[in-house]
């Protein structure tokens, strides 16, 4: 097949499929199942800038991808709270449910060289796929040996840490275009920089997620 | 006007907006669906298919020796353009010389095509991009803050 | 025909593939936007005082310091991405903007304990999620058919009109202008009033940026 009939194929093929997902959101009436429908919305836009099928576009599908991300992130948080505070004003007690937890045998007896491994592999891998790799690592630590809890004071130092990470990386993207001779130092200081806040982020939502899984607030 | 009347009370509900947004834009997608879509032949940052350690992503150049060539937009932009494209550390080489898969996570390693584009050409992009995730971060670890009382 | 709209240009800023330019319209938009973020990060937020209709009474809600920091915070970002989104000269790269300015109105909104506002930010979250498809979609399609992204190009280039009606489109759901609009009015009910400010104003500028990108496409 031509690029173009390719490319002419599949637009008609995402505006479709546009069609039948705003379709199928404007008949949704539950909060939740909405927010489903709108991360399939972000599928199809993924679609839409993988057609035109150029390395540039490859590269367009991160920041896409991130965003749609980052959006379903925050307004699932807000759904959360927000269904939290109605409950809260109609006078509804919230209470974790009583139940027993499994004690999953492996989560104990896990050699933890696993995660030694994924770190050190995602630091070698730099980026933000090395970052998602050393935050594995990190988040299959805290999931299964560390005990201890989140203080306000080990909250915000993780999050400074992910912020002088990311600003490393803008020092670097200034530099390709400052003294364009450093780019190698440039490019490993952009790579750097992204697989710390990638990983400490990913750090943080573990610990949160081990938290809920323990039942523990 | 009784119908304007309605239309006004609907508009009002910040309940019904998304379902609004979604109906008033399921008409174009209709059109979309339609239409013909002619394809730029000259793209910029095209794709070349080599057979090698870096396949698909093998866009020519040693690695801190010779430049690969790009089609950049503004390449008098960028004076060091093609350099990262070629460069790959030692152990990402010793890797691509014993298979023919590197290319797959070529992403993940310094060095290629795909980190020339993010980090130099279009470094912009992936800057707002991260500072959009880390908004995104910042209200979910906010309301996660107001939630436990701290 | 950049000229002709925005006046001539007076310089540019080279960031390899991506050019932001600066003509005496962009650039008073860029003062105002950066002005206006001066402005209201050193502004003093109010305390809210509701009459209880029917009594004697009143009731006067403090927001506290946390939350209040937390907004001037999200109102700094949101006007520096707001004066980005005046001067780029990148199609993909003004989307960008767009959604990093929608995020963070999300965010204004979002830190304050109150149901139906919460809700009213839930739900304009959702058009924010659904207007990422048009919005990135419109880049893509511009970018398969005529080949480029940036604005320096498209002048003398032919654009498809689908691309410019899901431009629109997509800016309208992000920035929740007119017929969107009763979300981001139910926030303002919200204590918290210089902050709420760069809201509307984000919206408005945003709206003018496009303008003029509409009609150079």
């Amino acid at each position: 097949m031509e690029l173009s009939e390719a490319y002419q194929f599949g637009m008609i093929i995402a505006m479709g499929a546009a069609f039948i997902t705003f379709l199928g959101f404007a008949r949704e009436k539950r909060d939740l199942h909405r927010l489903v429908i709108s991360d399939m919305v972000a599928g199809i836009t993924l679609v839409i800038v993988a057609i035109v099928g150029t390395d540039l576009a490859e590269c367009l599908i991160l920041p896409t991808l991130v965003v749609s991300v980052a959006e379903v992130l925050a307004i699932a948080e807000i759904l959360i709270h927000k269904e939290e505070l109605k409950l809260r004003e109609e006078g509804v007690i919230i209470s974790t449910p009583n139940y027993s937890p499994l004690g999953i045998e492996v989560f104990q007896s896990s050699s933890i060289i696993v995660a030694l491994i994924l770190i050190i592999y995602g630091a070698i891998l730099t980026g933000f796929t090395g970052g998602a790799v050393a935050g594995v690592g990190m988040v299959y630590y805290l999931l299964t040996r560390w005990d201890g809890k989140i203080t306000k004071d080990f909250w915000d130092g993780i999050s400074s840490v992910s912020g002088i990470a990311w600003t490393l990386w803008l020092v670097g993207f200034l530099l390709f275009f400052i003294v364009p001779e450093f780019w190698l130092f440039a490019l490993f200081l952009s790579g750097g920089g992204l697989v710390v806040k990638v990983a400490t982020k990913f750090g943080l939502i573990g610990i949160e997620g081990r938290d809920s899984m323990r039942g523990e607030s | 006007m009784k119908w304007m009347d309605k239309a006004w009370m609907i508009l009002s509900d910040p309940k019904e907006l998304p379902k609004i947004f979604a109906i008033s834009i399921l008409f174009v997608f209709f059109v979309g669906i339609l239409l013909n879509y002619p394809y730029y032949p000259d793209q910029l940052y095209p794709k070349s298919f080599e057979l090698s350690g870096l396949y698909p992503y093998d866009r020519g150049g040693t690695p801190l020796k010779e430049p690969a060539k790009i089609v950049a937009q503004y390449p008098q932009n960028s004076e060091m353009i093609g350099w990262i494209t070629s460069y790959l550390t030692p152990f990402s080489s010793w890797l691509a010389s014993k298979t023919l898969y590197l290319g797959t996570t070529i992403v993940s390693h310094p060095g290629g095509i795909v980190d020339e584009i993010l980090y130099y050409t279009r470094g912009l992009d992936t800057v707002l991009e991260s500072s959009i995730m880390m908004m995104a971060f910042l209200i979910v670890g906010f309301l996660i803050k107001l939630k436990r009382g701290g | 025909m950049l000229e002709g709209i925005g006046g001539e240009i007076l310089g540019v800023i080279r960031f390899g593939d991506i050019v932001p330019y600066i003509t005496p319209f962009t650039l008073s938009m860029f003062i105002l936007a950066l002005t206006l973020t001066v402005l209201l990060a050193l502004a003093k937020p109010e305390n809210q005082i509701l009459m209880v209709f029917g009594k004697d009474k009143y009731s006067l809600i403090k927001p506290t310091i946390e939350e209040m920091k937390f907004r001037r915070f999200m109102v700094i970002v949101c006007g520096l991405a707001l004066s980005g989104a005046m001067i780029t000269g990148d199609l993909f790269n003004f989307t960008l903007f767009v959604t990093l300015v929608g995020i963070t109105n999300i965010g204004i909104i979002a830190a304050v304990r109150r149901p139906y506002v919460l809700e009213a930010a839930f739900q304009y979250g959702l058009i924010c999620t659904l207007a990422s498809l048009p919005l990135f979609g419109a880049a893509a399609i511009v970018l398969g058919t005529a080949g480029t992204l940036s604005l320096h190009e498209l002048e003398t280039l032919s654009v498809l009109p689908m691309a410019k009606i899901l431009l629109a489109f997509g800016v309208a759901g992000e920035t929740g202008i007119a017929p969107f609009y009763a979300a981001k009015a139910e926030v303002f009910r919200a204590p918290g009033a210089p902050y709420i400010l760069m809201v509307h104003l984000s919206a408005i500028m945003v709206v003018i940026r496009t303008a003029e990108i509409l009609l150079l496409l």
